[in-house]
């Protein structure tokens, strides 16, 4: 589903990601962690095509996404670290205009549908989302996903900032994204989130994916470890 | 998606208070502007009507006298209030409503409403063109500064771009946001402004053509104005940028380029001064025959060659009378002076006016003010038009008094004292403005630019939205 191959992002003498190569299937979830400036967001960006490669290629379910731009976006979802919404605009107001521009007409019930499924009260519905947490908004997003019937959802820092209880139930509804056979790639600081949700997590640095473990096959002080010592965190460490 | 986005901007600006208020601000002084006009429009019409009747009732009923003692004693031409200078009021104000006809000399219109006004007229007055030209360009500003900023500052657009959004159908969603709003207040107003003027009693020449053809202009004039803010909203990084950049481009195009295409007009080709002018009328007024100067070198040229003519050797043997001949032909020697110079003064207006429509594409102001003139008949050319049909009615006037004054009496009969009946054979003085097509074949060059503009507006969005 998403896959890239030697993918390499210039901006003059810095390089932001170098010589990428990573794979998400179905049903995986594959976390990217790394310090700010690791390379994580340009990835997601390249993916997006909000970025060109310098090098390298991107491709979402078989198409490169910078020679099919409009063809691969009818797949993404993505919800960055913060999803803004049209203020004005009720919940289901902002869940008709995003799942219609991509052409879909979605009947009020369907998409009070998706909105339950994502996890929003009820009562929320017809609230206008300047009133909206964060936590509720990326439910809003979750919701985008799920009317889109999308198969790759990109996630940028999607949990920094939200509450513990917020970031267990996003996470609960990226599992059941996964369960539906949705791609997810998913940037992040938060290692435990990463850990319980996962399927594969990858550590970068200066744009290089420089670790790379099946979930299962790690534990949560290991990883800790691992992620401290490639950081070249010595104090942290000691 | 052109329909969501449509939706979702309208449901955004109407829950927006500032919108809401703008709008009912603008339907108010619209609303005022159509009362005020209509009441305004009324007073002058029945003003005009009841002048014309009585003058005409004066001239009627002169009793018997001399033909050149009346036209002496002269006639007036009322210019006619047009229904649609109710919507655009041109330069009726300043150009006066009625000109004095009378022996001799061809006068300027008179009794200007300006003239009439204190200094507060400076002030200007609230109609509908003024918020038709001014103030809705304003509320559109208000309305799609922020159109695309918006997106940017609110972190809405990263959504949008990862959903794939087609970047022309976004942009025709926000075109049509503003476009709608647009076309429904100003389609209320002409339709309001149609309505009153079709049910005034003796609304004379108003056809809906007309106003619908007005309606167009207009319409054109602000799909521009969507088209630039769209443009600039779609390039500038801030909303405040975008607003300010607005603004400017409002007030170039709607305060300054007007005022400089003015100077530039009249700096190449100016008028004369009144003074210039009277001097030079009077020069060549003298130059040539005088009727009420019989020792004249050119009274005696015009005597012998009447005499030659009519093989007699004596005035009081020609077949009439020679005294009114000679006041026709000094009245046609003077009808030519004043041709001669009204019409430099129509070429210098001409030129001017060649200058000004050039200029109109500095400004979508330009055009539109011209074409909305014009189709109100509140422009210049239309007073100028008025103007000479009364010159040609003065002359006429003069002639058929002349000639009944000629063919009625012997000459040195100075007494004769036409029929108490006589006067009611002259027509009364009827003006016809030019038709809407004339008015749009004259005025091919400002259609021409602001089809220019709107092709040109439309270009550097499609080609600005695909790269936002």
């Amino acid at each position: 589903m998403i896959s890239t191959k030697d993918l390499t992002k210039k901006f003059g003498d810095l390089t932001a990601v170098d010589h990428l190569s990573l794979s998400v299937k179905e049903g995986e979830l594959l976390c990217l962690l790394g310090a700010n400036g690791a390379g994580k967001s340009t990835t997601i960006n390249m993916l997006l095509n909000f970025v060109a490669p310098t090098s390298g290629s991107a491709t979402i379910n078989g198409l490169d996404a910078t020679r099919h731009p409009i063809k691969t976006k009818e797949f993404i979802t993505y919800i960055p670290e913060n999803l803004m919404l049209y203020p004005m605009l009720t919940a289901i107001e902002n869940l008709d205009y995003f799942s219609g521009i991509t052409g879909r007409q979605l009947a009020q019930s369907s998409l009070t549908g998706f909105l339950e499924e994502a996890g929003l009260q009820k009562d929320a519905f017809h609230k206008r989302i300047s009133t909206f947490s964060k936590g509720m908004r990326q439910k809003v997003g979750i919701a985008i996903a799920l009317a889109k019937d999308t198969k790759v959802l990109l996630l940028d820092e999607p949990t920094s900032g939200l509450d513990p209880k917020a970031s267990n139930e996003f996470g609960n509804l990226l599992q059941k994204l996964r369960g539906k056979g949705v791609a997810i790639l998913m940037a992040t600081h938060d290692l435990f989130r990463a850990k319980v949700v996962a399927t594969h997590i990858g550590i970068m640095k200066d744009g290089k994916l420089v670790q790379q473990f099946v979930a299962d096959d790690i534990s949560l002080p290991q990883l800790e470890k691992t992620y401290l010592e490639t950081m070249n965190y010595k104090e942290v460490l000691s | 998606m052109i329909i969501k986005t449509f939706v979702k901007e309208t449901k955004e600006s109407w829950r927006d208070g500032r919108v809401r208020i703008a709008f009912l601000i603008v339907l108010l002084l619209l609303a005022m502007a159509v009362w005020v006009g209509v009441r305004q429009y009324q007073n002058v019409n029945e003003q005009y009507r009841t002048a014309k009747n009585t003058e005409r009732i004066l001239w009627d009923n002169q009793g018997e006298k001399n033909p050149h003692s009346a036209a002496h004693y002269g006639t007036y031409a009322f210019k006619p209030k047009y229904p649609l200078s109710l919507v655009d009021q041109g330069v009726d104000k300043y150009v006066g409503t009625s000109i004095f006809l009378e022996a001799h000399k061809r006068n300027e219109a008179q009794f200007s409403a300006a003239a009439d006004q204190t200094g507060l007229a400076r002030f200007g007055d609230l109609t509908p063109d003024f918020i038709l030209l001014f103030i809705i360009p304003l509320l559109i500003i208000l309305l799609g500064y922020n159109s695309f900023t918006k997106e940017r500052e609110m972190g809405t657009y990263t959504l949008l771009k990862s959903q794939g959004a087609s970047n022309w159908k976004w942009a025709m969603g926000k075109w049509m946001s503003l476009f709608i709003p647009i076309f429904a207040i100003t389609a209320l107003l002409f339709l309001i402004t149609g309505i009153l003027l079709s049910n005034l009693k003796d609304f004379g020449v108003f056809k809906w053509q007309s106003l619908l053809t007005m309606f167009v202009i207009y319409m054109g004039y602000y799909i521009i104005f969507i088209n630039i803010v769209l443009i600039i909203s779609s390039r500038a990084k801030k909303s405040g940028i975008a607003l300010v950049l607005s603004l400017s481009v409002w007030i170039l195009a709607c305060l300054a380029a007007p005022k400089a295409a003015s100077n530039i007009a009249e700096a190449k080709h100016p008028y004369p001064t009144r003074q210039e002018f009277a001097a030079n009328v009077l020069k060549d007024k003298k130059d040539g025959l005088d009727g009420h100067n019989p020792w004249s070198k050119e009274s005696k040229l015009l005597e012998q060659q009447v005499l030659a003519e009519h093989g007699v050797d004596s005035l009081h043997q020609l077949p009439f009378n020679f005294d009114a001949y000679r006041m026709q032909k000094g009245e046609e020697h003077e009808a030519e002076v004043y041709f001669k110079h009204y019409n430099y003064l129509k070429d210098q207006f001409a030129q001017q006016s060649k200058v000004y429509k050039g200029l109109a594409i500095i400004s979508p102001y330009l055009p539109t003010r011209f074409l909305s003139m014009a189709v109100a008949q509140t422009d210049y050319a239309t007073h100028w038009d008025f103007a000479d049909a009364a010159e040609d009615y003065r002359i006429a006037t003069q002639k058929f008094l002349n000639d009944h004054f000629a063919e009625n009496s012997n000459y040195g009969d100075w007494s004769y004292q036409a029929d108490a009946n006589f006067w009611v054979g002259l027509p009364s003085f009827e003006y016809d403005p030019p038709e809407l097509g004339e008015i749009l074949t004259d005025n091919t060059s400002s259609l021409w630019i602001l089809g220019a503009w709107l092709a040109l507006s439309f270009s550097i969005l499609l080609i600005t939205t695909k790269t936002i």
